[in-house]
């Protein structure tokens, strides 16, 4: 649609788009905006992006990397570093060198191996959740069960762990209004990866990520990955890998947690679950848009996009479009069609989708097996992020 | 009908093994290849249809049997 056939009040509207902090709190009115008549739109936030709004519209960049490449980096803005994180701000050809080395681990075989110990974490927490009369289910269960099962597969130390989150709110979720915390809180990230590595490297190997990466031999000359790219690989995992699936198992109990009816359907039917996980997934993904960069002029829409020009995919706003979903704001379990977008696609499709799911789906079905009925303590806690969700536990009376 | 699967396409998302185990099954890097025996379905076969409508790169098709 061409620029002159927006409303006026679109316009006004989206001329600032932003996917970031409070812009998140109510952005499903800037996506209805945008499907109603401004898919393809430009923003001045940032720097200035263009977004494309349409789920097959986002899907076919993602599709053509020879045309919306991700370097400098997919992540606007900058998540801490300047240093391109391997391998997602990394175009063809290398890009699949270097995802090639992890691909194999993240198959849902692979992760069966890890199953039983999501599960038992899972309900660990829960049962702690379950003693009390109100309890935060972001810090005591999102957060934590998201930090046990990627660190220990990523062989991160467990002394390390109450270091994680703060630096993840830095980087992710200060980025936006305060981009030197996010830069200090990414400087310590390298500079703790540097010293586990440099451990590392001498090290006995042991069963996790980071003795995959260490040992790993890359491209036609069969080298190791340098020290610079070893902590650039994990900096990336440690970023993608602990954030995105705590969001998701929070936003999801934060829906649950205010609609009763959807709790109690799934209580009664647990087989429901994974395609609740994937409603929470399409409706309130993590991850609500990713960068690229245009190479070439081409047109989306009949809107002109200029080589050079950073472009947004609207991850969040494809996945409410009317075209690809009916009933496309409803969270409806019974939904038989869904290609959300919550994990992207084409080459750059999140590597840890599959264990994302896994995790999502075993935290969901022992927080509702283990924890009793439980409902919003403070309805003023936003659907997105990883902050505070208080949640009152209604145990049976004499139970 | 033949169930087809575009290897340039498939990013190994997984949806259709997740979904339709039976039919659907991953390589050892995770990209989707049809059981072998389970290639031929009826066009409106509602385990091929399930897949097709879930699969985010739209990688997978019927084709008229040869």
């Amino acid at each position: 649609m061409q620029a002159d056939d927006r409303s006026p009040d679109a316009g006004t509207r989206l001329d600032a788009f932003d996917f970031h902090g409070s812009a998140l709190d109510d952005i499903w009115t800037d996506y209805r905006a945008m499907h109603a008549g401004c898919p393809v739109g430009h923003s001045s936030k940032y720097g200035g992006f263009t977004f494309l709004a349409k789920l097959e519209d986002i899907f076919s960049a993602e599709q053509q990397p020879d045309v919306f490449a991700v370097s400098p980096s997919m992540l606007l803005p900058a998540f801490g570093t300047d240093v391109p994180m391997i391998p997602i701000d990394i175009d063809p050809p290398m890009h699949a060198v270097y995802r090639k080395i992890l691909l194999p681990l993240f198959t849902p075989r692979m992760l069966d191996v890890l199953t039983p110990g999501i599960r038992q974490t899972a309900i660990e927490l829960a049962e702690a959740v379950a003693a009390q009369d109100v309890a935060d289910a972001s810090k005591e269960f999102a957060r934590p069960v998201v930090t046990i099962v990627f660190s220990r597969l990523c062989g991160f130390p467990e002394k390390d762990w109450p270091k994680f989150d703060q630096w993840v709110d830095d980087i992710i979720y200060e980025r936006a209004e305060d981009p030197e915390r996010a830069y200090a809180a990414g400087n310590a990230v390298r500079a703790y990866f540097d010293d586990l590595l440099t451990e590392r490297r001498d090290a006995p190997r042991e069963q996790d990520l980071i003795s995959v990466l260490l040992d790993a031999r890359i491209g036609e000359e069969a080298r190791h990955l340098t020290h610079d790219e070893l902590i650039s690989y994990c900096y990336l995992l440690f970023v993608a890998g602990l954030d995105t699936t705590s969001w998701a198992i929070r936003s999801g109990l934060w829906h649950l947690a205010r609609t009763p009816e959807a709790q109690a359907e799934l209580r009664a039917k647990p087989e429901l679950i994974p395609a609740a996980a994937e409603e929470f997934l399409r409706m309130l993904a993590p991850v609500q848009g990713m960068a690229r960069t245009c190479l070439r002029d081409t047109v989306v829409r009949g809107r002109e996009i200029k080589a050079g020009e950073r472009v947004v995919l609207v991850f969040g706003a494809g996945n409410r479009d009317p075209d690809a979903f009916d009933d496309p704001d409803t969270i409806r379990f019974d939904r038989t069609k869904n290609r959300h977008l919550a994990f992207g696609g084409g080459i750059h499709r999140c590597l840890g989708s599959n264990l994302g799911r896994r995790e999502l789906v075993i935290a969901l079905e022992e927080f509702l097996r283990v924890v009793p009925t439980f409902t919003a303590e403070d309805p003023g806690q936003s659907w997105h992020g990883v902050g505070p969700l208080s949640v009152r536990i209604h145990r049976e009376r004499g139970g | 009908m033949k169930i087809v699967i575009d290897a340039g396409l498939c990013q190994g998302h997984a949806r259709c093994a997740s979904l339709v185990p039976d039919v659907f099954d991953l390589d050892d890097d995770g990209f989707a290849i049809v059981r072998p025996g389970r290639e031929h379905v009826a066009e409106d076969d509602v385990d091929a249809l399930l897949a097709i409508d879930n699969c985010p790169e739209q990688a997978i098709r019927l084709e008229p049997d040869a």
